[in-house]
Formats: C-alpha cells, sequence, structure tokens
C-alpha cells in the first residue's frame, strides 16, 4: 500500500498570510505538525510509502519529514502545476502509482481517526474509486483490492477541510477536548487530557487548568495561569502573572507579563482573532516578541569582503563620476529618482536613490559602460544598508503585499545576480537566479559575480 | 556531458547523462536547436550528476524557446540533486515534471 497527498498552494494560502513562517503542512494541530497526523494515517492504513505533492515549496516539509526513515517508511516528495487535475497529478507520477494500491488524499484535509482502528484490513479490502468527497478535497483508492481480505468492522474516518483559521483553531480545540486519545501525540502524559513536554518549568505558585496541552522548552513564570483549553508550543515563555485561555501560542513565541490572552491565537508577534480572522501585530517587545535566531556570522564576512569591494569601487569612480555627472546633467541625461524599498529585514523599507543614465552619445554610453549611475549606491554597501551584489531592491507597492523577508535569503545590493548572468531580468527568471545564488554564493564568488555583473551591465 | 536521443510517440526523449553547466549547456542549446522548431521533447535529468544556474538556464531558455514554437518540453526522472535546485530556485513552477519518461511522453 503506499499514499499520494496532493496539496495545492492554494488550498492553505490563507494560513501562508495568516501565519507567516511556518509552512501550513507544519503548522501544529495540539502538539503535532499538521503532516504528521496525515503520515500516522497512511501508516495506519497500511502504507509503507509516501509522496507528498504541491506546487507550493515542500523544502520545510522535506527537511522535517526527511525520507520517512523515522517512521520506518519511504517518504518522497515530487512537483505539480497549479492547474493539473487530479487525474493529470497520477500520470506524472505513474512509476510510484503503477504497483499495488494507492490511497490519494487530494486537499488540505484534516482525517478524523482512531489509531485503535483497523485501516489496514479496511483500505486493503475496499474497492477502487472515491470513498470521501467534498468542495476541498477529496480521499480515492487506486490498485485492485488485496485477495484474502474481508473487512467486516465498523471502522470510519472522517475528513475536515482546514479552509479557515476558525476551522483550524475549532478543531485543535475539539482534538484537546474530546479526541486526543484517538491520535498518535507525542510528549508525555501525567494523567489524561494533560501532556506536558520535556524541560518545562512550572513555579508552585503557576496554575495549570486540563484539559491542557505544553510543549518543549517551556518557561511559565510566577502567578501566570495556563486555563483549561490551551495549547502551548515549543519554546515559549510565558511571562508572571499572565492568563492563558482557550487559546493557542505558538512556537517561539514570548507572552509578556500581566497579560490575558484568551480565546486567541499568538504567533511570534500577532495576535489572531479566529472567529473573524482579525490580527494585529504587537510593536512592543515586552508584550508579544518572536523569539528569533541571530544571524549566522557567515554575513559578517560577506558585508565585509562587500565592504572592502564597494570602498575600491568608489576610488576607482570617483575620477569619473566627478567628471562627467556635472556633464550629463546639464545635458538632461542623467536622472535621479527617490523610492521606498523594503530592507533585508522582513517589513522594514528604505529610502534609495536610483540613477538612470541617457546612454545616447558618448559621454552617457561610457559613464554606463562604467556603472556610474551605481555610483551613490556603493555608499550604501559599508553600512550593511546595501550588499555589493544579490537581490534587486524589490520597491514598496502598497497595491501588492510582497513580504521580501519571506523569500530565500533576500538581500537588497547594488547589482544583481541576474544581472551578470545571461538570463532575461525579468519576473520569474531574475527570481530564479536569485534564489540560485542566495543559496550557493559566497563571498569570493560574490566577487567574480560582481565583476560579472559589472560587464555584463554594458552588453 | 552525454546526450543519448530517442522517440516514444512525438516525443524526442534526450538523457542526459554528466554535468549540465555553464560548458555544457551550449551544448545541450545546439542539440535542441539542430531538432525542428515544432518537436516537442522530454529531457531525462536521472542521471546529471551536478545543475548550475546556468545549465537551468538553459532549460528554461529551450522551453520559452519550444512554448513560442506551440511545442513543449517536460523533464522526467529529476533526482534528488537536480530536485533541490529546481526547488531552492521554483523553476518546477515552469515545467511539467514526471517521475516516469514513458508517462511523460504518453500524457
Amino acid at each position: 500500500m503506499k499514499t499520494l497527498l496532493v496539496i495545492r498552494g492554494q488550498e492553505y494560502g490563507w494560513l501562508l498570510d495568516m501565519l507567516p513562517g511556518v509552512h501550513p503542512m507544519l503548522v501544529p494541530i495540539c502538539n503535532k505538525p499538521f503532516i504528521e497526523f496525515l503520515v500516522d494515517f497512511s501508516i495506519l492504513a497500511g502504507s509503507d510509502a509516501i509522496r507528498i505533492i504541491s506546487d507550493g515549496l515542500l523544502g520545510d516539509v522535506e527537511r522535517y519529514c526527511e525520507n520517512g526513515g523515522r517512521w520506518g517508511i519511504e517518504i518522497s516528495y515530487g512537483s505539480m502545476q497549479p492547474a493539473d487535475s487530479l487525474d493529470t497529478v497520477i500520470e506524472k507520477n505513474r512509476r510510484f502509482c503503477l504497483d499495488g494500491r494507492v490511497i490519494i488524499i487530494s486537499g488540505f484535509l484534516f482525517i478524523r481517526y482512531d489509531k485503535k482502528s483497523d485501516y489496514a484490513s479496511l483500505f486493503a479490502s475496499l474497492p477502487a474509486g472515491e470513498l470521501h468527497s467534498c468542495c476541498r478535497g477529496s480521499i480515492s483508492l487506486t490498485g485492485n483490492p488485496v485477495e484474502g481480505t474481508n473487512f467486516a468492522g465498523t471502522t470510519s474516518f472522517a475528513q475536515t477541510a482546514l479552509d479557515s483559521i476558525s476551522t483550524y483553531y475549532n478543531l485543535s480545540m475539539e482534538i484537546l477536548k474530546n479526541e486526543l486519545t484517538n491520535y498518535v501525540l507525542p510528549g508525555y502524559g501525567s494523567e489524561a487530557d494533560c501532556f506536558i513536554g520535556r524541560n518545562v518549568t512550572i513555579p508552585k505558585s503557576a496554575e495549570i487548568k486540563k484539559p491542557v496541552m505544553i510543549g518543549n522548552n517551556v518557561q511559565i513564570l510566577a502567578n501566570s495561569v495556563i486555563d483549561s483549553n490551551s495549547v502551548i508550543g515549543n519554546n515559549v515563555i510565558i511571562d508572571r502573572e499572565s492568563v492563558v485561555s482557550e487559546s493557542i501560542i505558538m512556537d517561539n513565541t514570548y507572552i509578556g507579563e500581566h497579560l490575558e490572552v484568551k480565546h486567541k491565537i499568538a504567533a511570534g508577534n500577532l495576535l489572531i482573532d479566529p472567529e473573524s480572522g482579525s490580527s494585529i501585530v504587537m510593536e512592543d517587545p515586552h508584550l508579544l516578541t518572536s523569539m528569533s535566531q541571530s544571524k549566522a556570522t557567515g554575513t559578517v564576512l560577506r558585508r565585509i569582503v562587500h565592504g572592502i569591494m564597494a570602498t575600491l569601487l568608489i576610488i576607482l569612480q570617483l575620477l569619473p563620476w566627478l567628471l562627467l555627472r556635472p556633464i550629463l546633467g546639464m545635458q538632461g541625461k542623467w536622472k535621479s529618482k527617490k523610492e521606498q524599498y523594503y530592507t533585508g529585514l522582513q517589513g522594514k523599507t528604505f529610502t534609495l536613490s536610483l540613477t538612470t543614465i541617457d546612454d545616447n552619445g558618448p559621454l552617457g554610453t561610457l559613464a554606463r559602460f562604467l556603472s556610474l549611475d551605481r555610483f551613490t549606491l556603493f555608499f550604501r554597501v559599508p553600512g550593511g544598508a546595501l550588499a555589493l551584489i544579490g537581490n534587486q531592491p524589490i520597491p514598496v507597492n502598497p497595491d501588492i503585499r510582497i513580504v521580501p523577508g519571506s523569500n530565500a535569503g533576500y538581500r537588497p545590493a547594488v547589482f544583481s545576480y541576474a544581472e551578470a548572468e545571461e538570463w532575461p531580468e525579468i519576473g520569474i527568471d531574475r527570481e530564479i537566479v536569485e534564489h540560485y545564488y542566495a543559496v550557493h554564493c559566497n563571498p569570493l564568488k560574490d566577487i567574480a559575480m560582481t565583476q560579472k555583473a559589472f560587464f555584463n551591465r554594458t552588453h | 556531458m552525454n546526450i543519448n536521443e530517442k522517440t516514444i510517440n512525438n516525443y524526442k526523449i534526450l538523457s542526459l547523462q554528466g554535468i549540465l553547466n555553464a560548458s555544457s549547456a551550449p551544448q545541450l542549446k545546439t542539440f535542441i536547436a539542430g531538432l525542428p522548431d515544432e518537436q516537442s521533447i522530454v529531457v531525462d535529468l536521472e542521471n546529471v550528476e551536478f545543475l548550475d544556474s546556468s545549465g537551468l538556464g538553459a532549460l528554461v531558455g529551450i522551453a520559452r524557446k519550444k512554448r513560442t514554437s506551440n511545442a513543449v518540453v517536460k523533464l522526467a526522472r529529476m533526482n534528488e540533486r537536480v530536485k533541490k535546485v529546481f526547488e531552492i530556485t521554483q523553476a518546477y513552477t515552469l515545467f511539467d515534471i514526471y517521475d516516469d519518461v514513458s508517462a511523460a511522453a504518453e500524457a
């Protein structure tokens, strides 16, 4: 038996907007990521191989699930186009689906199951075809029933489409209140309805009421109350005299002191009302602040190299700039425009003055050949506002919601990697090149790429 | 890089073997330029040992060129190394990717 999980980006897009920073397939339901429930269900159904297919990024999911070794199964990953029908997806994964029975779970569905039931016999004996279906997804079977299996029990399962934050909240609460024993959940349960993870500090003055679920590395400080129906994630601090009630506190969240979080979802510095879906960003770091890791030390070396290179380029270009800038300015061939751009820090912006040179004429051509239009930008490199080479700065556009920090390694720069490559500097092509080098570049390679960009621009 | 060629249905199946980078990408481009514009292609990537930005650029360029001639370029049997590059760059959005060559040629 195998399982094919087909989950489209558009089905979980709402969750990306709601809880940025965590892949929707890894969003925790009680104390376990969503995808693990599907993996567990597949294993209970007798699967020894699972393939996860999506038209969105699967990197985080792959890093979490890896090859499935820890579950004793094989997990592989595949991609699809957003417009692909389920039949097309099956065709694209023909080798996987070819032999034996395959359970196909399509949609961002949570499957309600009971770990005590015999799903392996059920799925082995059912005829091929659609088993469950709703507008948000379906569960179906391919292949012939396994000979000799005859299931006469009353095992059943149901599906809940995760399509809004209120569905997510209600599902978590229902599981916490009534269905905990149905699922395979990690952690130590000292008594029913009370799961407490490793390395949890609870002072005598704190109060905890069941049902509750507390993750690993959690500090609950003096006189705090964790009221019933609360889910606390990993790496959370509940500061003194705060009350958490009927709420979900996501991983890496700090709840400040003297706060009452009731019927809410707290994730980093976001506080979400599950009923209305509205969220507010808590600016005050003493209220709710995400605890992010410090930047890698490799970035310091890269910044030093970029700073030295930029200083050298400033020295080289100073004289030509002093000579050509006034002449081209008088000829009206030198135009500068100030605009707001995103910095490398998520949501932060800065002003850049970008220059365009009309290269019609020998002086304009020379100025462009020497990249004098970037001259003023070099001064922003030693301070770290810009990198020498990296991503083309993304302008702030109020009509389009772009969060550059969520892209892999967005670093606004004087030159972009796309300029260094002989690719067209447009749309998806530019993004592909920049994504590639965000992962594969190093300070030494940056020097070579800057040189390449410097000369390629003149083509 | 070695390029082995065969035909299934109306598709040319190009099995690449070796490294697809800046130095071998022109070889692939030249090879495909020798085929009729309207010839649809399946590129078998199982034996590609390394793919860099230039190799990816070549595949994207070929796909774009074929699209203008109403032909298609499909990719098949990506190994883990190649898959990683497509994942990082999100280039998988540009291609139809199959886990089986004959399925790609029949679809």
